[in-house]
């Protein structure tokens, strides 16, 4: 047999053209079903694990997709805004507390997620390097944001404009780096977290300029009386929060129409939880949702559409290996002189049939290693992967 | 054999004293008042800490990151709402923990409209426009915050309720005494008129009816010309007789009031920790010291 095996071996390395084509055939049609079934699996249990972690979601009317992959995967979608009044409603039911979530702004690709520091403790989310959240204008990253963009504790990030043609919108925040969080493996390590009144200054909600009663400047002054003061347009607003400036920032309005994405509310049992959505259930403005039912929905409709694919790989399947055991009779055919020489010299049919049963082994064996291998790597960094492209 | 018995009870003890200390709830505060109140309140269940220095004016105080930090590690965070400690806007405090306890009266809240901006301590220059602030100052709105102390004390350790329960009635019964007397002097002499030195009395003037014309003066700083000019046009039309004072003036200012006819009287806010004393002890003093003015 290892002579077979190695008349085999120096036959398909002599043909390399014919024998690399086969082998990425092989390994491509045997791979791809296998790493789409692996990430798939990948993303259910990460989907599903964040969903199941979040018991009740509340946010405006809309779609409830929306509001799950924004409030609990940071995904680039805003949905409908809701205010902070919302809040207030769950928080006086006392059958929940509220987090509120401000996922809107983005900061060098990465998602700007203002909310409470209660948030931390709700996901379990610890600080690595640095320290905690305390003055506004900070924010702490997580350890994939470091990672990539090679910052840490001490550094800065700046706020995105929202398009590039908002050249009359909100000005650019740059946020001190307080803090990295230890890696959670889930959306919370691609994301910039921020305290809600931080997010507020970054929409312009709160905002910090000169005190324009002390100002020697008269060109910033628009209008101006025994009471008040009114600001032009040459009013100059801090872009940076610092020690310095911190007292002048301040915030216009109630609070309560503040805005917010979504609220998580955590109920005090499943009693509350069921009484929270009965209370909810004919709101005229918000919907209250469970992110775990929004996820089986989901799941269901990418089984349904995995299911096609799968028929559209079976299909594949056979006709590759219709088209491989077509390049086999071919180069049987091509090869009859040469199999005819073998004959000659003595060897016996049986023989023959052995050598080329070794060469179609070493191109499945050799399949089947690659695919192997790239299956790992895909498992390996399958967490990676999906939180990368598939719930971004 | 009978001091090995000893050591394993002592360390048994010490085990325990370790336990209940960690076990206590852990509260911060935003001004004296509520500290006072925390602790009269929470007993030997609670550990409360109030961390502002002595020498700042808590209104206007912003604490350091650490001290952020410390906030942040609380149980509960007692906020006295009415816009006092702006500091509390710019920082990160879990929501959760946070405590207004002036909430239940939130609509009675005096609107001011001061613009003027002044300085005293290491604070930095602030004004008190926005919401009258000094909420503990009418007694009966002081005991209303003192009951959401207590109610959030009994929902953060339910076992122990029936000791913050009896401590708070205790509380708001010493409370509604102050109360009680300074209603009593208040109504001897309705239209007595007074000044205050600083626009802090104005629950106390609401509550206790009393005829109050604020200026913006500091008991360690002596007025200048303009502020002396300004209490004359006030007075030209008030007739107060009485200045209230945060604190005891400096001679100067004493001496030029008198040439005015004004006499000094010192009705201590307690926003920080007295000096000796405390809350009760400080506001038992005040109403003597109104009581001399009255008669």
């Amino acid at each position: 047999m290892m002579d077979s095996l190695y008349v085999a071996w120096q036959y398909v390395t002599w043909n390399r053209g014919k024998t690399l084509v086969l082998i990425t055939s092989i390994t491509l049609i045997t791979f791809l079903p296998m790493a789409l079934q692996v990430l798939l699996n990948e993303s259910e249990q990460q989907l599903r694990s964040r969903a199941i972690e979040t018991p009740l979601l509340v946010g405006a009317k809309g779609s409830a997709l929306d509001l799950v992959m924004s409030s609990l995967y940071f995904d680039d979608e805003v949905p409908e805004i809701i205010s902070m009044q919302a809040v207030r409603q769950v928080e006086t039911t006392e059958l929940a507390y509220a987090i509120p979530l401000y996922v809107r702004f983005q900061s060098r690709g990465f998602p700007v997620v203002g909310t409470t520091l209660d948030y931390f403790d709700f996901r379990e989310l610890k600080i690595e390097e640095g320290r905690m959240l305390a003055v506004l204008g900070e924010c702490v990253i997580g350890a994939d944001v470091a990672e990539q963009l090679g910052i840490g504790p001490g550094d800065s990030l700046v706020t995105s404009p929202e398009n590039l043609f908002d050249i009359a919108g909100i000005y650019p925040l740059k946020m001190k780096v307080t803090g990295v969080m230890a890696r959670r493996h889930s959306p919370d390590d691609l994301a910039v977290f921020v305290d809600m009144k931080t997010a507020w200054v970054i929409q312009g909600l709160g905002h910090g300029h000169q005190d324009l009663a002390k100002t020697r400047d008269t060109s910033v002054i628009l209008k101006q009386d025994e009471r008040s003061v009114t600001a032009n347009a040459r009013l100059m607003q801090y872009t940076e929060i610092t020690k310095d400036n911190i007292d002048g920032f301040h915030f216009h309005g109630d609070e309560s129409i503040y805005p917010v994405t979504a609220i998580l509310a955590l109920p005090n049992d499943t009693k509350s939880a069921a009484m929270l959505r009965g209370r909810f259930l004919d709101d005229e403005n918000y919907q209250i949702i469970k992110p775990d039912d929004v996820i089986d929905g989901l799941m269901e409709n990418i089984f349904r559409i995995k299911s096609v694919i799968d028929a559209v790989i079976v299909i594949v399947a056979i006709a590759t290996v219709l088209t491989i055991v077509l390049v086999f009779i071919l180069s049987l055919r091509i090869r009859r002189d040469e199999l005819e020489t073998i004959f000659r010299i003595g060897c016996s049919r049986m023989t023959i049939v052995r050598l080329l049963a070794a060469e179609i082994l070493i191109i499945i064996l050799t399949s089947a290693v690659l695919c192997a291998v790239l299956l790992w790597l895909v498992q390996t960094n399958s967490s990676e992967l999906v939180r990368g492209f598939i719930l971004r | 054999m009978n001091s090995l018995r000893h050591c394993a009870v002592v360390l048994c003890l010490l085990l325990i004293s370790s336990a209940q200390a960690e076990d206590k709830l852990q509260v911060y505060t935003v001004n004296y008042p509520l500290q006072y109140f925390a602790e009269r309140i929470g007993g030997e269940f609670v550990d409360v800490k109030f961390p502002a220095p002595e020498d700042v004016d808590p209104a206007f105080w912003m604490p350091d990151a650490e001290t952020i930090g410390a906030y942040q590690q609380a149980d509960l965070i007692l906020l006295n709402g009415a816009g006092y400690a702006k500091w509390v806007t710019k920082v990160s405090l879990p929501r959760r923990k946070l405590v207004n306890t002036s909430s239940s009266f939130m609509d009675d809240y005096i609107r001011i409209e001061d613009k003027v901006t002044h300085q005293h301590g290491p604070g930095g220059d602030h004004s008190h426009a926005g919401t009258a602030f000094t909420t503990w100052l009418d007694f009966t709105q002081a005991a209303r915050q003192a009951e959401q102390v207590a109610l959030a004390m009994k929902k953060a350790r339910p076992e122990h309720t029936r000791v913050f329960e009896g401590n708070y009635q205790q509380l708001e019964h010493d409370l509604m005494q102050l109360d009680a007397n300074l209603r009593e002097i208040t109504s001897l002499h309705p239209e007595k008129r007074l000044l205050a030195s600083h626009p802090v009395y104005q629950y106390l003037a609401r509550r206790y009816q009393l005829k109050l014309q604020s200026v913006t003066w500091e008991p360690d700083v002596s007025p200048d010309p303009a502020q002396w000019h300004e209490l004359e046009l006030i007075n030209s039309k008030h007739a107060g007789k009485w200045m209230l004072w945060e604190a005891k003036p400096i001679a100067e200012t004493q001496t030029g009031l008198t040439s005015m006819n004004i006499m000094s009287v010192v009705f201590e806010p307690s926003m920080n920790n007295p000096a000796k004393g405390d809350f009760l002890t400080v506001m038992k003093a005040n109403i003597e010291n109104l009581r001399s003015a009255w008669k």
